[in-house]
């Protein structure tokens, strides 16, 4: 078994930028051929990704529709006032907060946490099978965790049957609170990411630190909050990140469970998006609120950029 | 040290030139080969139209030697089918050699271009003139000209469980004359047959155009009002009768009259009704299609023998009985071909095959249609096939056809829209209207008549 | 089940591993007994709190395996009362299985390899390097993965009919590489800094180039964070749902992800035993690949450096 370790010595947070080799006379050309691996992943995202965006922001201002019209054309801001004015789409909005913030920002980070931390102390058995199975509800695609908790989440499923064996009231939450019932889905697909992150965090924080923590007196509460958590700071970071942004543009475990439905319940941005651009024809307008929510993503990692800007 | 720039280079060049060279492996464009798509139903035990198609196809492949025909089943429900089928036919790619439109697609698809004008075809083609002048209209556009041959029409009415109607006590050859009848049965069964859904009637996005039309033109052309103004070439908004109908919808499912909501409002509703509510008998009165008992025949999903002693039907009533005293509404799809396709004089062979007498008789019969052609109308093979087609053949005199329009399509998701924000409560009536008039002006540019 | 953390009646068994593990007491000279006992009070704490959480995970993944067994599975989770496979064989034909599942192997696997290579490629130099312009594209790659996917599929539909890449499998998986890519690059990235440039510089003297420093020496220092990155990048991949439900449209090419929707229509049709039996099937190459990876990695699901013992 061959177990990589981190440096055992305790080191900086971050570590300090590699130097240029020393030594070696360097010409200008060389200097810029040494970038080249750059260039495959960079025009992937050129054409796969600025195109898009950019074709994006083109169509945002048309339109368009899928179908019952000869010609697009331009109007304006005329997708973007209707978008305000429409209760639908601040009825999405709204949604799209309540589900980020209980599924990514509450939900997966501190559960993913609250295991990796568990974990460190966990018997090796424990911690194997347990982190087996967030994995597994990790690694099912999408669609299929979508049908998973929709049988858990079903009036008639399994949620209910433990209701009943605790003598607690039935649910049924894919009808009247549904996005509360594709929050845990959420929640219970994407922790095990997080758990991922806060493993190999924890891991790398060297022995001797929580050792000497301990000896000095510290009880564990202490050593999360003076110790650990400042050491990992980076991948808190990294991973509420990370998390939100997945959240943000989650369609397919929605889709499978509730179609957005009951009503326009469960009807997230992504979501209400494409019912706009596919169900009702409106190519122009879904594209408007694509638009929207790719400059609150945009936003979003904004934020995140200035929070880790010495990371970079 | 070996320069490796050259090895980068080499690298994004070669991916670069993938994707700019994109040599398509789409769908083979082969000259020999029709590509037909149509709607499979998400039910798989329900292969009516994969059926019939198959052995439409082997004819064509046999009489036309060296031609072949390719299925291209689309597996969703039927909003998505139209979503998808609109995609497909962007792309000169994609595009299949012929298509199943929904008629009420037609209108909308001609104005986007997707559809190749048949009037050079339906000139040389002496069948033309057996078709009925309304399934003619169809496919009509308002240049004149035709692009969607139909291959059946259908009625809607009341079909009810003569058996749940005896343990609730109510008469086996029923005849609601308002639509209050239609409610106190609905009670009666839910009062005294409490294991079984009383009445169902198909509501909400999910069901799409089924809930538009089974579900809520049934009820408004059974009112004074209408959708349209063909008057004032206008759309109508705040009537009356809209509202009256979405409070039948209301009620319906304030009274737990209807199937569970969630379950009404599940994209597999129209299946389920067809090949296990009703044959299960779980289901006392549905107001559906003429053409559900197809799967109850032996080519069906569900074959149920009995299906002709249980079930009984009775026509839509309009709202308190004003003349004429009975509703329907009728619909049908058409073969259509997609102008991005490159195989047009083919596709039309293919539409020959399938409109040959004894193959628009087949599917007739298969499909439970209701004839387009008068020579098929007149067969007795046809009219003899399945009970009731004489029932829903004669609701033809008082039907209704919805707005043969571009903007009908996004009409009818507004109106869906609506009827699901009344069916899950979270709008009354009046609010769901509302909503609906707000909609229409925004679709129409306020190109709307108050009433 | 209850959490009550209350140490077990059951005396921890003192396996050789467990002691090996003992705390370096001769560091500290504290008796030994103490802090053992506090050690397991944690340990169990540690583990009672894991199990309870493991079970509420575990309930949905019982659903799967029950009623792929099932020939009568309903919702609610039961034991089967005579398992069978007939589930399995039901669905274990071309048209289901097959056919789908090459065809994201096919996406995915091409897929995973170009967002690796060149995520690899493009965290290299930004690493090591200075220049004024990593920061700005370091920022931009980061900025980018912040994009929901989601929101561009309208315009790259279009895109695509425009430059003929609709309905291509290929085109699929360059769309699907490319959403994976900044991400990839930015944990690539973080993952090199992590390795000290000391143990390449051993390899210059050597006489190696970069690439050969990458591959030989950065690479293999990188197992885990690579690891994480393509395990990551495949299953992001493997079930990703929308994009190929956009760009794809003959039913031939579609993979998995979207013929088990489209085959079971939406959770409707009531084949539910069928549905799961088909999920399993569709989800064991993902975990098979993870069980694989993480065997040679040194076992361990803890990606970060391996067990801690």
């Amino acid at each position: 078994m061959s177990v990589t370790k981190a440096p055992a010595a305790p080191r900086e947070p971050r570590p300090d930028e590699p130097p240029v080799r020393q030594g070696r006379p360097y010409e200008s050309a060389r200097r810029y051929a040494r970038w080249l691996p750059v260039a495959p992943g960079t025009v992937l995202l050129l054409l796969f990704l600025i195109g898009p965006i950019g074709y994006c922001v083109y169509l945002a201002f048309t339109d368009l529709q899928l179908t019952g019209q000869a010609n697009a054309s331009f109007v304006g801001l005329d997708n973007f006032t209707r978008a305000f004015g429409d209760e639908d789409f601040v009825n999405a909005v709204v949604l799209t907060l309540v589900f980020t913030l209980v599924s990514s920002i509450i939900g997966q980070n501190t559960l993913g946490l609250t295991l990796a931390a568990l974990m460190q102390r966990a018997s090796k058995t424990v911690r194997t099978v347990t982190g087996a199975i967030v994995i597994c509800a990790w690694v099912v695609p999408e669609i299929v965790a979508g049908f998973l908790l929709y049988t858990f989440f079903h009036r008639r499923g399994t949620l209910n049957e433990v209701l009943d064996f605790l003598h607690l009231p039935d649910q049924n939450w894919l009808f009247t609170l549904p996005i509360l019932a594709v929050s845990f889905a959420n929640i219970w697909r994407g922790t095990a990411f997080s758990m991922l992150v806060y493993s190999a965090a924890l891991s790398e924080i060297p022995d001797e630190v929580t050792e000497s923590a301990q000896i000095d007196g510290a009880n564990a509460w202490q050593r999360l909050i003076h110790v650990t958590l400042p050491m990992i700071r980076r991948s808190i970071g990294t991973n509420l990140m990370l998390n939100t942004l997945q959240t943000l543009s989650v369609f397919g475990l929605i889709w499978a469970m509730t179609r957005g439905g009951p009503g326009n319940r469960s009807e997230t941005l992504p979501v209400f998006m494409y019912d706009q651009a596919f169900n009702k024809a409106l190519i122009g307008y879904g594209t408007a609120v694509a638009l929207l929510l790719l400059v609150v993503g945009g936003l979003f990692s904004v934020v995140y950029l200035r929070l880790m800007r010495e990371e970079v | 040290m070996r320069p490796t720039a050259p090895l980068a280079l080499a690298l994004s060049a070669v991916l670069t030139a993938g994707v700019l060279t994109g040599c398509s492996l789409g769908p083979d464009d082969d000259p020999n080969t029709v590509e037909i798509a149509f709607p499979k139903d998400i039910d798989n035990n329900v292969t009516v139209r994969d059926d019939y198609l198959a052995y439409v196809a082997k004819q064509f492949e046999k009489a036309n030697p060296g031609k072949k025909v390719k299925l291209v089943p689309i597996q969703a429900p039927q909003n998505d089918y139209y979503t998808k089928i609109q995609i497909m036919m962007r792309s000169p790619n994609t595009a299949p050699d012929l298509v199943y439109e929904d008629t009420f697609l037609l209108q909308s698809d001609i104005e986007s271009g997707y559809l190749q004008p048949l009037d050079k075809y339906l000139d040389k083609w002496d069948d033309w003139s057996k078709f009925e002048d309304t399934a003619k209209q169809a496919g009509e556009s308002e240049d004149g000209k035709t692009y969607g041959v139909p291959d059946g029409t259908d009625t809607r009415g009341l079909w009810f469980n003569k058996k749940i109607f005896m343990k609730a006590g109510l008469p086996t050859d029923w005849a609601p004359k308002t639509w209050d009848d239609v409610l106190e049965a609905a009670r009666a069964v839910k009062k005294n047959v409490p294991d079984v859904t009383p009445f169902n009637i198909f509501t909400g996005k999910a069901a799409g155009e089924a809930a538009a039309m089974q579900g809520f033109e049934m009820l408004l052309y059974g009112t004074q009002d209408q959708l349209y103004d063909e008057k004032s070439k206008k759309w109508v908004v705040g009537s009356e009768g809209f509202r009256d109908s979405l409070e039948f919808v209301d009620t319906v499912f304030k009274e737990k009259l209807g199937p569970h909501v969630s379950d009404a409002l599940s994209p597999d509703i129209q299946t389920q009704v067809m090949t296990d509510h009703l044959p299960k008998e779980k289901l006392a009165i549905a107001l559906d299609g003429s053409w559900i008992n197809q799967q109850w025949i032996k080519t069906g999903g569900a074959p149920w023998p009995e299906w002709s002693e249980t079930m009984g039907v009775a026509p839509m009533p309009t709202q308190n009985g004003q003349e004429p005293g009975k509703t329907s509404m009728s619909g049908g799809w058409a073969w259509s071909i997609p102008k991005k396709s490159g195989n047009h004089d083919l596709a039309w062979k293919m539409i020959e095959t399938l409109q040959q007498p004894e193959n628009a008789r087949e599917w007739c019969i298969r499909g439970s249609q209701i004839a387009v052609r008068e020579d098929v109308a007149r067969d007795r093979k046809y009219l003899n096939a399945i009970p009731r087609t004489k029932f829903f053949t004669d609701l033809v005199d008082v039907t209704h056809y919805r707005p043969a329009l571009p903007l009908y399509p996004r009409v009818s998701e507004a109106i869906t829209v609506a009827m699901e924000k009344v069916t899950t409560g979270d709008a009354t009536p009046a609010q769901g209207a509302r909503s609906y008039d707000k909609q229409v002006r925004s679709i129409t540019d306020g190109a709307v008549i108050k009433r | 089940m209850t959490d009550a953390p209350a140490p077990a009646p059951t005396p921890a068994r003192t396996s050789p591993r467990a002691r090996l593990l003992a705390p370096r007491t001769a560091v500290t000279g504290t008796p030994r007994t103490p802090r053992l006992t506090r050690q397991r009070r944690q340990r169990l704490a540690a583990d009672a709190g894991l199990l309870v959480m493991a079970a509420a995970f575990v309930v949905p993944l019982l659903w799967l395996v029950f009623a792929s067994l099932d020939a009568k599975a309903k919702l609610r989770v039961s034991p089967p009362s005579s398992p069978t496979l007939d589930n399995f064989s039901a669905v274990w034909t071309d048209e289901i299985t097959f056919t789908p599942m090459l065809n994201s192997f096919l996406i995915c696997g091409s897929g995973t390899l170009m967002t690796m290579v060149c995520a690899a490629l493009a965290a290299y130099p930004l690493s090591r390097y200075r220049s004024r312009y990593a920061r700005p594209y370091l920022l931009g790659v980061l900025f980018t993965t912040c994009l929901p996917i989601t929101a561009v599929m309208v315009p790259v539909y279009s895109l695509f009919v425009q430059i003929n890449l609709i309905d291509t499998m290929y085109g699929t998986a360059f769309f699907l590489a490319t959403s994976q890519l900044p991400f990839a690059i930015w944990l690539m990235k973080n993952f090199m800094d992590g390795v000290p440039v000391v143990l390449e510089e051993a390899a210059w003297t050597d006489g190696a180039n970069w690439f050969q420093a990458l591959v030989r020496v950065i690479v293999p220092l990188m197992g885990p964070g690579i690891t994480v990155v393509t395990i990551y990048s495949f299953i992001m991949m493997w079930g990703n749902f929308f994009v190929p439900f956009m760009l794809l449209l003959d039913p031939e090419k579609l993979p998995a992800s979207v013929s088990i929707y489209t085959f079971f229509g939406n959770y409707g049709v009531v084949a539910y035993g069928e549905l799961a039996a088909f999920s399993i099937l569709y989800s064991t190459p993902v975990l098979l690949l993870y069980i694989l990876i993480s065997r040679r990695l040194g076992g361990g699901f803890t990606l970060g450096g391996g067990v801690k013992g």
